[in-house]
């Protein structure tokens, strides 16, 4: 899978260097660290939606033998810092604090925390404690908790409208949308609540030692230094006191980039008990407490000319925020808006945006938070090709950005430029052979049986505009042997950074991949950065190891031009031999400069730097843009109201890929979890907010026999920056929920039947065929 | 999620496993493969002052052929059924079900006795004990007897077996002369438990049809099974089966939506059955 | 407490033990071989599938008084004693059947138990074998190529 621009490393689908201890079971995630003298945590939790706790008694719980302390809101809520993260320190967010108080908000909210020798006793403690809550009437949903007479989630504020921004509707925008534009087409889709379900779930190990006053955790994070500085903030420790170390991951997509209200609660717990503490939350707890998402409501208008061409659009979105967010309250809620019209050309756009709290557990940030776009407007476009009779590729066609059409403003103000979203288009219809597919679904039409395609065209933002998200900084090191160490406040979980990076820095510097290593989740020997996520790895910390190699190179090639005598522009540097350009015989050996560079110093030049380091900080520009289109076919079948996935294709622009099988393996795990997404996972609540979903026999995750083999197109956009790389981690998740739920849809609307949200279940498909059959001819 | 604590007891007969019982009455479980028990410990969901561990009873385990019975020992484990030729000629519905259990690990630990006790009605054993007209071979300190598997199963999690009691054995008659057996069943995803299933066998005189997962117990509707004797088309017996059953509703499908799917299955396991009988 | 002993990947392992400490846990704090995971303690991901006596089992739905005197392999004791993989470990490797890793022990230990049993699977086969592992990182790809190429080699 080498691409048009492969270099010896970068562009090749390089194995793995993080495989051989993970399949060996030596991988190293939170749980297998074993500190002595550790005591196990178990939190109480809230088993009503929304109520007063009327009575709390932890007294037969701390006598319970083996328990090593019981703390209740009153021991560690008043010792708590902030619990806010970095990003948003400076805004009132909801009323989060370490243990509920007087009173729960949500199912799943934490109220004790138990202290044990191990969680078997822990467990059995929590049941000694004596609670009662006098359950309160709930708000479970964001339409009830924005009604006037609604309870209020937090009494604190003055209301459940969480966020409201709006885009002025331009007047010529609210001419059209009154009736004067040719084609109006208006639907409501909504998407369901989901949760991130890394295998892993969250934990953490904090060891508080007062005589030194230092706090060393190892966590399952994406993000050491935003834990640190959370940890310090809230446990009141000065930062540089506070180490937080991640060494494996086992998956985030999200979760685990802010530090959430158990881990910090657990560390302020360490602080106050001066003992090691971990808590590894369970698989209830992860899908009950940890953070939800993709609850969102989008009412969606398009205004159409005769010819099919987009001449404006509106939506109005709300999002569910739960009762304490992390990390933003509907931070995502205004990209929605921003993003809405897409990868399409449309002159005029606005929207409405709002996020209300709801007695429920938090939204937090999971693969594409702003992702609703691409499901409402790809929803979107498939419904109104339909109402005005024309294929959705066709509509597509005619109405999607194309090359001659950069750079692009969008209507709402930010610039498209290096996608190819119209490329990516034609490659997926081709390879999914769409009119192939035309062909053979009106042949199963005539057996009785209902075939679909559905496409997902998106352009992904990664973006760097945010503080501290838009950098990273690199530290590359040559060691007096010539290897080379690499520190990066990068957080693999995943995604493979210590042979992507390995790749970059090998192939910028000219020596052996055996040769590097990449330290990374480990805050006190890295420089601060900003972690893993928001698909920024490829171009922020890809550049930082760029422009930290490029001083390191420099330095090599000037102490070689020195002992060869010969000119630094004449000096290339090939297979770890730094050699004169056109006369390989007159070299040096890599490794020979970087011994002389620390053992032989008289032998450099006059007033080199003993050493051979570079360190380097790139801020990467507001966005950058990686774009796709998924296609999907399905096969609905009209008896059980059960969806087959035939084919599923994916053609991608990511720029130039560092690694295509890891790229290739990124839209893979996106791509299912926009399948599950759709099909199967599916939290539930009922009216009065008990979770019903609380164990993987009924939150159902895909499996091997739910998916099929996924087919990959690449088109190479270059970005703007440095290796023309552009991050991708999160559009597999994007684009797939809109694919498939088009590709069943367009099945459905054979018979005359529709769908408006999800999950796909055979209880929804099975209602949508019944309500053709019963509508009136 | 850990169990509460319980005190653990591997007896090495089933006349001391029965004395367990006899002692500790319903604060005792017997502990079969565990794929189902353990889960509800660790969640808390259920818990036990004693466990009776069957796994080390070598008289509780193993296949065998008593002329026309086929006698499956309650601690079998089920991965032996996917495997023993004397099931598949003798049972070839018992057979056929057990692949549809779970996933192979789960099969590699539980047992068949076990999915019997614990009754799920989503289940396949249970339906096709029914369907095949079984009986289950019921120990206690007091002596053995056996209940038909019509009998046996009286509601969710619920069997007419005593707390005191051991399922030693389920014994199936062999079905002999030219039969047909079909087992349908839809579920969510590969492995899940059913939203609606049938177990479905078929001889010259004799016809069984057991559903599962569209109630608390199997349902055997006696109206389709004579419709089907009577050599009704399959679509008829399906439309007589749907009338009679009320499934039960939950997230994953609504009582309308497991009707309508067991009507769908219960015409395609009488077509397959039906097939496979005249074939001889 | 009740004494337990049993072999694991070749080495006597011996304890005293509460009844309720689940095979699992006992591996990975008693015999400190962490390579076995917990995804979920209730029987569904299979991240904690370990050998008993040869077969494939949840490991968090076994006391470890029920396994005294088995044998037992976790992914610890799959490849060489020198870190060399497997031919199912090298093939995972080859054809990116991991990403993060947690779920990667269950698979390579279900998968190696697959394989002994039924060395040639069909695709359909794989898929049905392994629909009792779960993984969130791959989508499966790269985990059903590596069974096949596991199978050709």
């Amino acid at each position: 899978m080498n691409t048009s621009t492969a270099g010896r490393f970068v562009g090749q689908s390089v194995k793995r260097l993080e495989d051989p201890r993970l399949l060996t079971g030596r991988g190293r995630y939170v749980d297998d660290v074993m500190q002595p003298g550790t005591l196990h945590c178990a939190f109480l939790r809230s088993d009503v939606a929304r109520g007063r706790i009327a009575r709390l008694d932890v007294a037969a719980a701390r006598e319970l033998e083996g328990v090593f302390a019981v703390l209740t809101a009153a021991d560690l809520n008043p010792h708590a810092g902030t619990m806010q993260p970095t990003l948003l320190l400076t805004i009132a967010g909801a009323p989060l604090r370490p243990l509920a108080d007087g009173d729960v908000r949500f199912v799943g909210e934490p109220i004790v925390l138990v202290v044990a020798d191990d969680r078997y006793v822990a467990e059995d403690a929590l049941e000694l404690v004596d609670i009662e809550i006098d359950a309160e009437h709930a708000v479970i949903v964001p339409d009830d908790a924005l009604r006037a007479d609604a309870p209020l989630v937090h009494p604190e504020l003055t209301s459940n409208l969480g966020l409201e921004m709006a885009f002025p509707v331009p007047p010529e925008l609210q001419a059209l949308l009154d009736g004067g534009a040719p084609n109006i087409v208006r639907r409501t889709f909504r998407q369901h609540r989901h949760t991130n379900v890394p295998m892993e779930t969250r934990g953490i190990v904090a060891d508080y030692d007062p005589a030194s006053g230092e706090l060393h955790t190892w966590m399952s994070t994406q993000n050491p230094h935003e834990a640190k500085q959370a940890i310090a903030r809230i446990a009141g420790i000065p930062a540089h006191r506070v180490r937080v170390q991640a060494q494996d991951v086992g998956g985030g997509f999200g979760q685990k980039f802010f530090t959430q209200r158990e881990e910090l609660t657990v560390a302020l717990a360490a602080r106050r008990l001066g003992r090691t503490l971990k808590w590894i939350e369970d698989r209830r707890e992860n899908l009950i407490a940890s953070n939800h998402a993709r609850a969102d409501v989008g009412e969606c208008a398009f205004a159409i000319d005769d010819d099919g061409r987009l001449l404006g659009t509106y939506l109005d979105h709300l999002e569910d925020a739960g009762a304490f967010p992390v990390g933003a309250t509907g931070g995502a809620g205004p990209l929605v808006g921003l993003l809405f019209t897409g990868p399409y050309k449309s002159p005029l756009a606005a929207f409405r945006t709002r996020a209300a709290w709801t007695n429920t557990c938090a939204r937090g940030a999971y693969r594409g938070p702003w992702m609703f776009e691409t499901v409402a407007r790809e929803q979107m476009v498939d419904a109104a090709a339909r109402e005005i009779g024309m294929d959705p590729l066709e509509w597509r066609r005619r109405n999607v950005i194309g090359r001659d059409d950069l750079p692009y403003t969008l209507p709402t103000g930010m610039t498209l430029e290096h996608v190819s979203p119209a490329e990516t288009l034609e490659q997926a219809a081709a390879l999914v052979d769409y009119d192939g597919f035309r062909a053979e679904q009106q042949r199963a039409l005539a057996e009785g049986r209902l075939l679909g395609i559905g496409l997902g065209l998106y352009v992904e933002p990664s973006t760097g505009m945010m503080d501290p998200m838009g950098t990273e900084t690199a530290v590359v090191r040559v060691n007096p042997n010539g290897q080379v160490t690499v520190a990066l406040g990068t957080c693999s979980h995943g995604q493979g950074i210590e042979t992507t990076m390995a790749q970059v820095v090998a192939e910028e510097l000219g020596i052996d991949l055996d040769d590097v290593r990449i330290v990374q989740g480990d805050s006190a020997v890295t420089a601060f950065g900003r972690g893993t996520g928001g698909s920024g790895t490829a171009v922020i910390a890809g550049n930082a190891c760029r422009d930290a190699c490029a001083i390191v190179r420099a330095k090599a090639v000037h102490i070689a031009a020195h002992l060869m005598e010969a000119s630094p522009d004449d000096l290339e540097i090939v297979d770890a031999r730094i050699s004169v350009r056109g006369t390989p015989t007159r070299a040096v050996a890599w490794h020979e400069v970087a011994r002389i560079a620390h053992l032989e110093t008289a032998r450099l030049p006059e007033g080199a730097a003993v050493g051979l380091e570079g360190t380097a900080t790139f801020k990467a520009p507001p966005f950058s843009w990686s774009n796709a289109c998924h296609a999907c076919t399905v096969e609905v079948d009209r008896a059980t109201g059960q969806v087959e996935i035939l084919r599923y294709v994916v053609s991608e622009d990511c720029g130039v890929m560092i690694n295509p099988m890891i790229v290739e393996g990124q839209i893979a795990g996106g791509v299912v979890q926009g399948i599950g997404g759709t099909l199967y996972e599916h939290f539930v609540y009922d009216d009065d907010g008990n979770p019903l979903t609380t164990t993987f026999m009924d939150y159902l995750v895909p499996t091997t026999t739910e998916v099929p083999v996924i087919e990959y197109g690449h088109v190479e956009t270059p970005s703007a920056t440095p290796g023309g790389h552009k991050g991708m981690g999160e559009g597999g998740a994007i684009g797939s929920p809109p694919a498939v739920f088009n590709a069943v849809a367009d099945a459905l609307a054979l018979v005359g039947a529709t769908i408006d949200r999800t999950p796909l279940t055979p209880d929804t498909l099975l209602a949508a065929l019944d309500a053709f059959d019963a509508a009136p001819a | 999620m850990k169990p509460a604590p319980f005190e653990y007891h591997a007896p090495a007969t089933v006349a001391e496993a029965c004395a367990l019982l006899a002692e500790y009455g319903d604060e005792a479980k017997p502990l079969a493969g565990g794929q189902s028990l353990v889960p509800m410990l660790a969640l808390r969901l259920a818990r036990f002052e004693h466990l009776v561990d069957l796994n080390r009873m070598p008289e509780l385990a193993g296949v065998e052929r008593d002329d026309g019975t086929l006698v499956v020992r309650g601690a079998t484990r089920q991965r032996v059924l996917e495997r023993d030729a004397q099931v598949a000629e003798a049972a070839p519905l018992l057979a056929a079900a057990t692949p549809l259990i779970g996933h192979f690990q789960i099969r590699n630990r539980g047992t068949v006795g076990g999915s019997l006790a614990h009754a799920d009605p989503a289940s396949e054993y249970p339906a096709v004990a029914v369907a095949l007209g079984a009986e289950l071979e019921l120990a206690s300190a007091a002596g053995t007897r056996r209940v038909s598997a019509d009998e046996f199963f009286v509601g969710t999690w619920m069997t007419a077996a005593r707390d005191d009691e051991l399922l030693v054995a389920a014994r199936f008659p062999v079905w002999s002369g030219p039969c047909g057996f079909a087992i349908e069943e839809v579920a969510r995803r590969h492995g899940d438990f059913a939203l609606a299933g049938v177990a479905c066998a078929l001889a010259s005189g004799r016809a069984g049809l057991a559903l599962f997962g569209v109630g608390s117990t199997p349902v055997r509707v006696a109206a389709a099974e004579d419709a089907l004797l009577a050599g009704a088309p399959a679509d008829e017996v399906a439309a007589i089966v749907v009338d009679a059953i009320d499934p039960p509703a939950d997230v994953h499908a609504s009582s309308a939506t497991r009707a309508r799917i067991a009507r769908h299955l219960v015409a395609r396991a009488v077509m397959r059955a039906k097939e496979q009988h005249a074939a001889g | 407490m009740l004494p337990v002993e049993m072999t694991v990947n070749g080495r006597r392992q011996r304890a005293l033990l509460d009844a309720r400490k689940t095979l699992a846990d006992f591996l990975r704090e008693d015999c400190e071989l962490t390579g076995t995971h917990l995804g979920c303690e209730h029987g569904v991901c299979g991240a904690c599938t370990v050998l008993l006596d040869g077969d494939a089992v949840r490991s968090c739905l076994l006391f470890a008084v029920q396994a005294d005197g088995a044998n037992v392999t976790t992914v610890e004791g799959i490849g060489g004693p020198d870190g060399a993989l497997s031919p199912v470990q090298d093939a995972f490797r080859q054809e990116h059947g991991l990403q993060c890793g947690f779920c990667t022990p269950g698979f390579v230990v279900s998968v190696t138990a697959l394989l002994r049993e039924n060395p040639k699977p069909s695709e359909d086969e794989i898929r049905e074998a392994l629909s009792g592992n779960l993984c969130r990182c791959t989508g499966y790809q790269g985990i059903v190529r590596a069974v096949e190429k596991a199978a050709g080699s």
